[in-house]
């Protein structure tokens, strides 16, 4: 149990709601004592006081953004406690648990975690809860960390490093040699030679800068894949290793972003960023060196625009990229809508919608326009306003630089070497306030990262030790919920042992596929334990665990490559006469031998390619080849037609010999062969028996073997 | 089934209990719009304990007044959704929208974590915003806002 720290020692929970008497935004706190719970309002004063005696339970009814903790009293009254919002649901959830217990007059145990939504240090809102506030990570930190990840290129870095600088410093030689040229050879018009001379020092730089050039491309290149390949692999690792609710919660596009889109902004950011601040923050200390070392005036006066550039690019980028975000997201849209409607253009056609649709491209395609015609028009404005400030250095340098010129305070050399620094200068200006912009995303995506690298793995034992399991499976009083205060099982019993097959039985959310979940261990049960070979399956090595349960799902997973590899994922190495073994007995052997290639075959993405039937075939012959000794079958023979399911019955009756077996199965008459069927209602056992002896008793399982064959018969006379 | 003679009341505390005269009384009666940002006002459901449906109401106004009071009562009590009525600012930092605005529930801070999942326009003018708790949002005309919020919307969005 973790309860708060209290004032008064006697209080057991405090929590604070964020939604008042009258369902405004205000604060009131639950506490709850061993005697009673309370509600205490902002002001101090008691709004609700009942006695722990008196309660019988506590639930959480659901609301629309939101939810309300409620009591019901040992004389039946329900009565509401209070209102709070989804942002505090888990804990209320956990609350409920509380009171309940303590109503029962058990002992207190629950998980009141405190959850951090706003940033300790700027208390601003986190956007996600115990995450890490943008404007205050520590983005050195986290440079420094994918810096980290050029530690086993460090010869490249500093090659790289090097290659800067001296490209930098031939970068500066031609307007010098030109300064030269013009004092020494043009304006004096005398030692042609030197002129040669200085021509072939140009060229010089010319050819070393375009050599430096390339090596630097070449390294950065090389440097920035490296880098991000490795973090993309680090996350992906990362990934698999996370615990199954982490990707409940979040959408997969979420998870694949992290490994995409935001290793891509770290990419960019190495590849393109870092040398473009390295190089041009270089270059600028040398020009700003150079200029001042002919004449500090001059130097003063041609630079008093850059302030300027700076600011108008400073206050224009935000809104750049702000524009550039949002013209992003009309193409999004409109690519969505694009697809969607060609996609599915059957049932446009078919529903003769062609006009509502073409309205639909046409506003897509005009907010897509006018989106694109925002950003364009304010990018040619600000980039026209720099452009004049650019401009005015250049006149600056004219105008005085051009009397220092008559009145001999500098050479004609000197104004003109002052003028090519200026074009080096300017340019790379524009550009130094998007930087800012692009090191904050570069460093948000590679928190959000870290962030995953970081999260707590799921807990796989020791990985070196091995298990073998016979079978023998026992779920002992087994309590679970995914929402802890509302079980979706409750004191589950099962025994099964190898050889057996338990079918479980119940309508849609009864608790069937949770309790396959737990035997999985996707989830563990919140009290009561599962135990295999008389083991506390905990106890066991997860990967070993999950090495000997196999799956056959409903919608079995292929992955895209070859008809053998998908059957030998089952078994790593397994050799072609197993394979060909495995799809025998999963009666897969025929169809396979009919398809061009065979075994061969291409299965496409996600098995797109083969039948429904075909790919559960294959996904029993990969659970044959994979000799698991407890079995799965969740709804496998579902959405076939009858000759394809009699043919996989006789392939799952090979399949489930000698095997612990739990199956899962919509049509309740393919679990006729079943050692035992377990009825579930409400996450509870009802009844347990055979077939049979379920249908002589008349009850829940008869009831609902009446209702489908009165549906079948219904579909029957309707076809 | 005539609405205009449904008795809605609570009984036993909070709970909701609808009596057809001369037929059936329902207990723990949960009211839902069947579409709350569409068409809202309109299309009221009324379900049993378990979730089905007693009755359905194209205009829940031919309710009897005492039982449409205690059905707006509940009404009000199960739709935490907050109608934003000013927007005092939105910025965006890496990704997410921080929001600071002014409610029917009174002031409000929250974020949206991407704009292209998390807002869902509803209508031309319509808009429905989800934090990142899935906590609900509406604006119900971006154009019936005032000037200032109308601009930070449109800038963000």
């Amino acid at each position: 149990m973790n309860s708060q720290p209290q004032q008064n020692a006697s209080v057991l929970i405090t929590l604070e709601s964020d939604i008042g008497k009258d369902g405004q935004y205000e604060r009131r706190v639950l506490e709850v004592t061993a005697s009673h719970v309370s509600v205490r309002e902002d002001d101090g004063s008691a709004s609700f006081k009942a006695p722990i005696a008196e309660i019988k339970s506590a639930r959480n009814e659901p609301l629309v953004g939101g939810g309300r903790l409620e009591v019901t009293t040992k004389s039946g009254e329900l009565l509401p406690v209070l209102t709070y919002s989804l942002q505090q649901a888990a804990q209320f959830s956990e609350a409920a648990r509380g009171i309940s217990q303590l109503a029962r007059g058990e002992a207190l145990s629950i998980n009141l975690k405190k959850e951090i939504t706003r940033c300790p240090k700027c208390k601003r809102l986190l956007p996600e809860k115990d995450g890490i506030c943008p404007a205050c990570s520590n983005r050195n930190k986290t440079f420094w960390r994918v810096a980290g990840y050029l530690r086993p290129y460090k010869k490249q870095a500093v090659a790289l490093a090097l290659l800067s600088i001296l490209t930098t410093a031939v970068n500066l030689a031609p307007p010098r040699i030109q300064g030269i040229l013009i004092d020494q050879v043009l304006t004096p018009q005398r030692d042609l030679p030197l002129l040669w001379l200085l021509l072939l020092a140009w060229l010089g730089a010319l050819i070393f800068n375009i050599c430096f050039q390339i090596l630097s491309g070449r390294l950065t290149a090389f440097l920035a894949a490296h880098t991000s390949a490795d973090l993309r692999a680090a996350v992906f690792r990362a990934i698999e290793w996370l615990q199954i609710s982490y990707f409940e919660k979040k959408q997969v596009g979420a998870i694949t972003s992290r490994v995409t889109q935001d290793t891509d902004r770290v990419w960019q950011f190495l590849a393109e960023g870092v040398p473009f601040m390295f190089s041009n923050a270089l270059l600028l200390v040398g020009i700003a060196a150079l200029i001042f070392s002919i004449n500090t005036v001059l130097a003063l006066c041609i630079l008093v625009p850059i302030p300027l550039v700076a600011i108008v690019s400073g206050f224009s980028w935000q809104r750049v990229e702000q524009l550039s975000h949002r013209f992003g997201q009309k193409w999004a849209r409109f690519h969505t809508n694009l697809n969607e409607t060609l996609t599915g253009i059957k049932v446009v056609k078919a529903f003769a919608q062609e006009d509502f649709e073409n309205n639909r491209f046409r506003h897509r395609n005009h907010e897509l326009r006018d989106s694109g015609v925002r950003l364009d028009v304010y990018w040619f404005t600000v980039f026209g306003v720099m452009s004049f400030f650019i401009s005015l250095g250049s006149l600056i340098n004219w105008t005085v630089g051009g009397y220092m010129v008559y009145t001999r305070q500098i050479t004609l050399g000197d104004f003109w070497q002052v003028h090519a620094y200026l074009g080096l200068l300017y340019g790379p200006m524009q550009w130094f306030a998007a930087v800012n912009n692009w090191f904050s995303r570069a460093m948000a995506g590679a928190e959000r990262v870290f962030e995953v690298i970081d999260s707590q793995p799921e807990y796989y034992g020791d990985q070196t030790e091995s298990t073998d399991i016979s079978g023998n499976v026992s779920f002992r009083n087994v309590r679970f919920g995914y929402d802890k205060s509302n079980p979706v099982l409750k004191d589950i019993d099962i025994t099964a042992g190898p050889g057996e097959m338990i079918g479980l039985v119940g309508k849609s959310g009864a608790g069937k596929s949770t309790t396959i979940s737990l035997l999985c261990r996707f989830h563990e049960p919140d009290t009561g334990s599962i135990q295999i070979d008389g083991k506390d399956y905990r106890d066991i090595p997860l990967q070993e665990l999950r090495r000997q349960v196999g799956l056959v799902l409903q919608e079995p997973f292929l992955f895209n490559g070859t008809i053998a590899e998908n059957i030998a994922y089952g078994k790593p190495g397994a050799s072609f006469e197993e394979i060909i073994e495995a799809a025998k007995a999963g009666n897969a052997h025929q169809f396979i031998l009919g398809k061009p290639d065979g075994y061969d075959t291409m299965v496409g993405e996600k098995g797109s390619k083969l039948s429904g039937g075909e790919r559960q075939r294959i996904s029993i012959a990969r659970a044959i080849l994979h000799n698991p000794p407890i079995l799965i079958l969740d709804e496998a023979t579902s959405s076939v037609d009858v000759e394809t399911e009699k043919q996989m019955q006789q392939a799952i009756g090979r399949l489930i010999k000698g095997r612990t077996t739990f199956a899962i199965a919509h049509r309740l008459a393919t679990l006729r062969n079943a050692t035992r069927l377990i009825v579930l209602e409400k996450g509870e056992i009802v009844e347990t028996g055979t077939h049979a002896e379920l249908m002589a008793q008349q009850g829940v399982f008869y009831n609902l073997v009446k209702t489908q064959s009165e549906i079948n018969e219904i579909i029957g006379t309707a076809g | 089934m005539n609405p205009s003679t449904l008795i809605i009341t609570y009984q036993r505390g909070a709970v909701l209990c609808l009596t057809v005269p001369d037929v059936k009384s329902y207990i723990a009666v949960k009211p839902a719009w069947a579409a709350p940002l569409t068409r809202p006002g309109r299309y009221l459901a009324l379900l049993d304990a378990k979730g089905d449906e007693i009755v359905l109401l194209p205009d829940p106004k031919v309710l009897l007044p005492a039982s449409w009071k205690a059905v707006e009562q509940e009404l009000q009590a199960r739709y935490l959704t907050s109608t934003i009525l000013t927007v005092h600012s939105a910025h965006e930092e890496s990704g997410a929208t921080y929001w600071d605005v002014d409610t029917n529930r009174g002031r409000h801070e929250f974020i949206t974590q991407n704009l292209q999942e998390n807002v869902q326009w509803l209508g031309d003018d319509h808009l429905l915003l989800l934090d990142v708790d899935n906590c609900r949002y509406e604006i119900p005309s971006v154009a019936s806002l005032d000037a200032h919020s109308r601009e930070i919307v449109e800038d963000v969005l």
